[in-house]
């Protein structure tokens, strides 16, 4: 029998918790989801503060990663363009008429709702079964994304939402292909408590980091060329 | 690569403005308060500081159910109290006669009516940071001082002045264009230039991050715009960042045409393309002044100018009584019957008597020739002709007499002698390239 001393560092005994877990019954796509959280976290504040990719928060790309994994990825690229859209258009069409914040947002909900469930439509007529399939949450989440989509137009204006969905929607993506990376997958099985720790460390560092990002490099570019070194003594 | 990474290090970026000065020097307590125009001029107010006026506050519904239109004046600025970036401010410039009807900038009126809706989304959060519920603000519209008329699209520029440990280490002017909507703010479009700390002349010019040298679609160019009231802005913003206890702030300053400099607003997180406009490193100006004490607020500012001012030219002009002009220069000459011809000129400090092109006197019926004289040069003896001539360089009008010669093939219609340029000093590496 393999005997390891319980004295080992707790990030080693994660694997004895997540035995438990499995042997009863949790499955198993759930526990590598929740293993993949600090993962792509990480990713994300990676990508803020070294590269310099703005999102909505970290919330935002985190739960549209999750909604590509719960429908299809290409249905999920195609909900999400389509729901924005909508919403920007309603949105420009409900300017003029100077509504409230809060109907003005129920009306774009409600305008939103009814282009899903034409999708729906669309899917049943054409026999797309994943998409019909699909469960409420992840279509859910699309509406949250919108009501931050159009805050984001009314208080930052159109270009930097735009940007800013582009961008969230990049990180998605990547973490999506993450995600879905096989050996990632059994090493988060394999070595929990090191995914965990090692995420820690990482923002630690992250949270310290004082660099330019690699945005910053680029905007600054032609002026960074322009200054001189001081000459050293 | 590596001496580009060596050069980029004195640059400020977010992570580093927000690790190393926003979050040690600015408390929660100091932002709440920059965040909040209410509050801001409240503090400015009491530290007997320049701000604009302020006609009504409206914080609720009720107040705006109750609110009598009729004692609004003729033209006024509605904002909303935290606003961010400039959204949701109105500038009202007129008054239609007997109506309750104001007219925007661009000549759209708005009505009560119109009015009301737009204070209604202020109260309710639309334009504040995070949709709380916000205060409108009735404030005094400042005036455009002439100085920034020509540059400046239907707004009022300001100048942004950071000021960290009470030293005043970055400035830019900030202008409205067609784009930004009358608003100063770069990232809607609004151009900033960077202002040499010493004078307050206007250096280089970011538009959308990109350096410019002149107004997209004109051949104004940004370059040596003399703010006006230079030394006091610099105390003023000193005093500012006193009265608010921000460690790090950018304090937005505008110059009305009567009032004189008025402080708009602080900034606890003052943005990064000023370093653009500048073309100058932040971070490396910010570690320069930390930790330096200061006696009193000229001393700081005298400090600041002596530190960031790049360029000494004005004390020279000052010290020798001359100006200092480069190596060519726009001048401006005058035939009779009040024709004008603008060019660029060379300055040849290696010839005595100033020569003109035969095509540009001709073009100014300049070709009345009152003498003639013989030049020896390389090509052997000449003879020339000498005419009366008139130009202006650098503001001044030169009266002499010129000879004139063929120059239709030179790169420069005039070049300039020394008997001309007696009243300047010449630098030999100013305006090599300019067009």
């Amino acid at each position: 029998m393999h005997w390891q001393p319980p004295s080992v560092a707790p990030i080693l005994t994660m694997i004895y918790f997540i035995n438990y877990l499995l042997n009863n019954g949790v499955p198993q796509e759930t526990i590598i989801l929740i293993l993949m959280l600090p993962i792509i976290a990480t990713i994300i504040a990676f990508s803020r503060q070294i590269i310099g990719i703005k999102t909505f928060g970290i919330y935002t790309p985190l739960i549209i990663t999750f909604v590509f994994l719960a429908i299809d990825i290409r249905y999920g690229i195609i909900v999400f363009i389509t729901v924005l859209l909508a919403g920007s258009l309603v949105r420009i069409i409900l300017k003029r008429f100077r509504f409230l914040y809060l109907p003005r947002m129920a009306i774009l909900v409600i305008i939103v709702a009814l282009i899903i469930l034409l999708m729906f439509g669309e899917a049943a007529y054409s026999q797309r079964t994943e998409f019909i399939g699909t469960s409420i949450f992840p279509i859910l989440i699309m509406i949250i994304l919108v009501e931050k989509f159009i805050s984001a137009q009314i208080e930052k204006g159109a270009r930097t939402a735009i940007l800013l969905t582009i961008e969230t929607l990049i990180i998605a993506i990547i973490c999506y292909i993450v995600v879905r990376l096989e050996f990632l997958r059994s090493f988060v099985l394999a070595k929990p408590g090191w995914v965990i720790a090692g995420s820690i460390v990482a923002n630690i560092l992250l949270g310290k980091w004082t660099g330019l990002r690699l945005f910053e490099f680029i905007r600054f570019k032609d002026v960074i060329k322009y200054v001189e070194l001081p000459e050293k003594k | 690569m590596w001496n580009f990474l060596k050069k980029s290090k004195g640059f400020l970026g977010i992570n580093e403005r927000n690790i190393k000065y926003i979050s040690p020097f600015n408390s929660k307590r100091a932002i709440n308060i920059a965040d909040s125009k209410i509050l801001t001029k409240k503090i400015l107010k009491k530290a007997g500081l320049p701000i604009a006026e302020t006609y009504y506050i409206l914080h609720n519904r009720k107040e705006l159910k109750n609110f009598s239109w009729r004692n609004l004046p003729k033209s006024f600025v509605l904002k909303p109290n935290r606003g961010l970036g400039g959204e949701g401010i109105i500038v009202l410039y007129g008054k239609r006669k007997n109506q309750e009807c104001w007219i925007k900038a661009d000549k759209t009126p708005l009505t009560v009516n119109d009015l009301n809706n737009h204070i209604l989304a202020i109260l309710d959060g639309d334009f504040s940071i995070i949709n709380i519920p916000d205060a409108a603000i009735f404030e005094e519209r400042i005036k455009i001082h002439p100085i920034f008329k020509p540059y400046s699209h239907k707004g009022i520029p300001d100048i942004r002045i950071i000021v960290f440990n009470n030293i005043p280490v970055m400035a830019q002017l900030r202008l409205p264009t067609p784009e930004s909507g009358g608003t100063a703010n770069l990232h809607r479009g609004g151009i900033g230039v960077g202002i040499d700390m010493a004078n307050g002349i206007t250096t280089h010019a970011v538009h959308r991050d990109r350096l410019i040298n002149t107004i997209p679609g004109s051949k104004l160019s940004f370059r040596g715009i003399k703010i006006p009231n230079w030394r006091e802005l610099l105390q003023l913003a000193v005093e500012v960042q006193k009265a608010t206890g921000l460690g790090f702030v950018g304090v937005d300053i505008a110059i009305d045409r009567e009032k004189g400099p008025l402080i708009l607003e602080t900034n606890a997180r003052p943005g990064l393309s000023i370093q653009i406009a500048n073309i100058a490193p932040l971070g490396e100006r910010l570690k320069r002044v930390i930790g330096l004490k200061t006696k009193n607020t000229p001393h700081a500012v005298r400090i600041s100018r002596e530190l960031f001012g790049g360029e000494i030219e004005e004390e020279i002009e000052e010290i020798s009584g001359k100006k200092v002009i480069g190596i060519r220069e726009k001048i401006k000459i005058f035939g009779p019957n009040e024709k004008q011809y603008e060019t660029i000129a060379k300055i040849d400090t290696g010839a005595y008597r100033t020569s003109l092109c035969y095509s540009v006197a001709e073009k100014l019926n300049l070709n009345k020739i009152i003498k003639k004289k013989s030049v020896r040069s390389a090509l052997g003896n000449e003879e020339r002709d000498i005419v009366n001539l008139k130009f202006s360089l650098d503001n001044l009008l030169i009266d002499t007499e010129a000879f004139l010669a063929r120059r239709e093939n030179m790169k420069h219609d005039i070049i300039i002698g020394r008997k001309d340029i007696k009243k300047y000093l010449v630098d030999a590496a100013k305006n090599v390239r300019l067009k």
